[in-house]
Formats: structure tokens, sequence, C-alpha cells
């Protein structure tokens, strides 16, 4: 029997959840390939307007590499890997990383390139692969120093412990803390919440903001005047701005 | 040319920037960044504010974003010309040499909120609402937004508070970061004063280096912005009155 890598489903309301199931025996390249096959079959779908991106009863995602790797497949699996959180981040709709129980590894290195990530009190993190002689391999280690700072970074790598919900929380590595087992209604509830907004100002937004990172100040707010601009030929600006001055809902198209 | 939406004050060398035109809801139209433009350039010159606050007080509101009724208009071609017009204003408030305290009295929403991102200390009443909502009237900000409140905040609250396009609380903005202190509205006023005459009390020159240092961290790698640091304030040392 082929492993079970995750399930995928999508709510009346267009909320898709992608469940994957990364317990300690799943490969990480076969993880990986589920991944990038459902990231592109989600980004595509029109009856999808966000992505949940969670785990299985067995906690949200812990599997590592394997360290008998020999070094030419352990630089493949990591330019695959890369390539495959690069395409999850620019799905153009949003999605929420939304974690119950461990997510460590590999997990967290997903959860990193999810818009935002919410949890409940039994989560778990960290990259505990320091052990056995291993580091991120999936931009793990620049998205966490990029969320959380250099130090807390290498205190998390270089220790390799995992701390819990509330000390993520009060770190910012996760944006809300939830009950345990509510993680998931809840997610559910802010993204739908998210999903009446205008897809079309969420997907430009969230390129700007991604393409603004990692330039100087002058340059990124060029981009974000040229993006503003071309928000004024979309018939969402039109819109969302007649519905806010008749003090109605709008109703987007996203375009 | 006298002010319609705003009005200056100074008093024991801090310059004060009042927004309130009174209305409740105090509007970024083009009218009110113009003349923001024009109360920092004032202020700029004026020799007897070392420091500047940027505030709606004592009204209800800081600034409640962008006038709809005049952005729903606009062709992308005006857009462009509103971005670039506030982009400037901002511009102008990072580069000015004298700090700039923003005391957020009440709602700070959309271009409201980059308004308080140019300033370099934002102080906060409990009431604030912050957010940003242009997701919910279908376009993003044109005010450096996309890129400020990431730096403060960071990536993930950033992308949180554009896509709810919901007001956040101050104990919310405290967290993230986006304020750096929370007061209740009694103490709100007095502190917001004490902080601004206590910065302007210090040596103009030094204020003025460390805010563009600062700056500069944001966008320098480490060694640039040491050697920066290390001429500034040789420089700077140069000016204490020992030396003369």
């Amino acid at each position: 029997m082929p492993e079970r890598l995750g399930t995928a489903h999508t709510t009346p309301d267009g909320i898709a959840i992608l469940a994957i199931s990364g317990n300690r025996t799943v490969t990480p390249l076969k993880l990986l390939e589920y991944l990038q096959r459902q990231t592109a079959i989600l980004a595509h779908a029109e009856d999808v307007n966000g992505i949940m991106l969670t785990g299985s009863e067995s906690g949200f995602c812990c599997c590592s590499a394997d360290p008998s790797t020999s070094p030419h497949s352990a630089s493949q699996l990591s330019g695959f890997g890369q390539k495959t959180m690069f395409n999850l981040e620019k799905t153009g709709k949003p999605c929420i990383a939304v974690i119950e129980g461990e997510c460590t590894g590999l997990g967290l290195e997903i959860a990193l390139a999810c818009d935002f990530i919410v949890a409940s009190h039994s989560a778990s993190f960290g990259f505990p692969g320091i052990a056995t002689g291993q580091i991120p391999f999936c931009g793990g280690s620049q998205r966490l120093t990029r969320l959380v700072g250099k130090s807390k970074t290498k205190e998390l790598i270089y220790s390799g412990d995992c701390i819990n919900a509330e000390e993520a929380y009060r770190i910012a590595l996760i944006n809300r803390l939830y009950p345990s087992g509510e993680a998931l209604s809840q997610a559910e509830k802010l993204l739908e919440h998210i999903c009446t907004r205008s897809p079309n100002a969420i997907r430009i937004g969230g390129e700007v903001v991604n393409a603004g990172y990692d330039i100087d100040l002058q340059t990124a707010c060029m981009l974000e005047r040229d993006a503003f601009a071309l928000c004024f030929s979309s018939f969402d600006q039109r819109e969302g701005m007649q519905a806010f001055l008749d003090k109605r809902a709008p109703h987007f198209k996203g375009e | 040319m006298p002010y319609k939406k705003l009005r200056i004050e100074v008093a024991n060398r801090v310059g004060y920037i009042l927004l309130g035109a009174g209305s409740r809801f105090n509007k970024l139209s083009i009218t009110t960044i113009r003349e923001l433009k024009r109360a920092f350039t004032q202020l700029e010159e004026e020799e007897s504010a070392h420091a500047v606050v940027l505030s709606g007080y004592p009204g209800e509101s800081f600034a409640a974003g962008a006038d709809i009724g005049q952005m729903v208009h606009f062709s992308p071609g005006d857009a462009f010309h509103f971005a670039e017009l506030g982009q400037s204003l901002f511009d102008q408030i990072e580069s000015s040499s004298k700090p700039v305290i923003c005391a957020l009295n009440g709602i700070a929403m959309g271009g409201g909120c980059d308004l308080a991102m140019s300033c370099d200390i934002r102080i906060a009443t409990e009431g604030l609402r912050i957010g940003h909502s242009g997701a919910k009237l279908g376009i993003i900000t044109g005010f450096c937004g996309t890129h400020k409140l990431p730096r403060i905040v960071g990536k993930n609250f950033a992308r949180e508070i554009f896509m709810t396009s919901e007001p956040y609380s101050s104990a919310d903005a405290l967290r993230m970061g986006l304020v750096d202190k929370v007061y209740t509205t009694d103490d709100f006023w007095p502190q917001v004063v004490l902080l601004a005459e206590q910065i302007a009390t210090h040596p103009q020159a030094a204020l003025a280096a460390a805010k563009r240092l600062i700056n500069a961290a944001e966008d320098t790698d480490l060694r640039s912005g040491c050697l920066l640091e290390r001429e500034m304030a040789t420089h700077i040392n140069s000016l204490q009155p020992s030396h003369h």
C-alpha cells in the first residue's frame, strides 16, 4: 500500500484544508512532492479562496531528512524543498498554518512558508535535527531568523530544544493561540473572514510584502506605489469603495 | 497661508502638529497631506522646536485613513500621484533632523497607520484602534505600509493585519510592537508631553545623528552601518563645547 501523505478537501465556503501526515516514518522527499503537487492544484483551483495547512491526529509534522543521505542527494533534496516552499508562498491565496501537536523539523519549515501560523496550547515547535547533525534545509533557517530574530533562531537550532505554544506566542512565532483542539475550527473562522476581503488586494498585497522585504525601503516603496495604482483599474476597488460609501457589504470578484 | 486641517503649537522646545478640522474622523485627503508637508517644513525651520509631536489630540481620532469619497473616483494615474504625494510626506518625516513622536489618541487606520509608522516613536491611548482596511476596499496601501509594517511587526503579523482588514486594539498593537507604549486616557497626554520635553532637552546634533543612524541601520549592511556610526560619533564628539 502506498504511503499515505495527506488529505485535501475544500469546504463549500472555498476553504481548502490540506492535512499532511508527517510523522517520523514519512520520507521527506515524498512529503515534499505531495506538497508540491497539492500546492499547484490549490493555486489554480477556482473554487479555492483560502488554504489551511494542517496536520493529522499525531501532530502537525515532525519528519526530518535521513542523516545518511549523500551530499549530492542532500543538495538535490534541499533545492527541491526550497522550491516547494517558494511555490507555497506564492499561490496568491491566503494560507494559514494551523498547528495542533508537534511541529518540528520539516514541519516547522513548512509552517514558516505559510502566510502566518496559528496554534493551540497542544503545539510545540523546534528543530531537533542538530542532535543527528542536521540543520533546516527548506529555507527554515532564513525564514525563522526574519520572523523571530537571530538570537532566538540560534537558540532553537543550536539546542535542538522544543518550545511550547505559550513560548511560541510570546516570541511571535505564532500569531494566535487557541485552546487545545480548537485551532482548526478557530482558524477556519478567521480564514472565512479573510476570504470576504478582496482577493485581488490580498494577492497583490502579499506579493508586494514579499518582494519588498529583502530590498531597500525606497525601491520597495516605488514597487508599492505602482501596485497601488494598478488596484485602481480593478473591479474590486470600485466595488469596495462604493460599498463603503453605501454602507453595505462589498461583493468582490477578485478582478 | 493659514492651515485648515491642523494647527501648530510650540511649547517648551516641543513643536506640536495637531490634526483636527472639527470632524470626528481626520481623513488623509490631498489637502491634509499637503498641509502636513507644509507643517513639517515649518517646524523643521522653527529653531525653538527641538522635537515634534504629531497627534489628533484632543480630538477623537488620529487619522482614520484616506478620504474614500475622494478616492473612489481616482484613475490609476491619480492613484499613482496620490501615492507619490503621501510617500513624499513620509520621507520628509523620516528625513527630518528632529525626533518625531506620534501620539496616537484614537483611530489610526490605513494611511493613518502608515503616517504613524513614519514617525520615530509611537505612544497610544488604551482606546487605540489601528489597522489597514485596504483589502476591504479592494486596494493595498500606497503610503509605504506594505514595507514599513513588516519591518516593524514582522512579516507574519503584517500579512494578518492586511488580510483581516480589521482594527486592532492597543494591547494587540503593543504585543506586535506596532506601538511602543500604551497609557490610560488620563495619563496619555501628560506622558506624551513629558517624553517629548525630555527628548527636547538633549543636544540637537546628537538626536539628529542618532535618528539618521537608526534609520540607516534598516537598509545598510552591518559593516557599512558601523563605518557611518564611527564617522558620525567622531563628528558629534568634535561639536562638544570642551573642544572649542
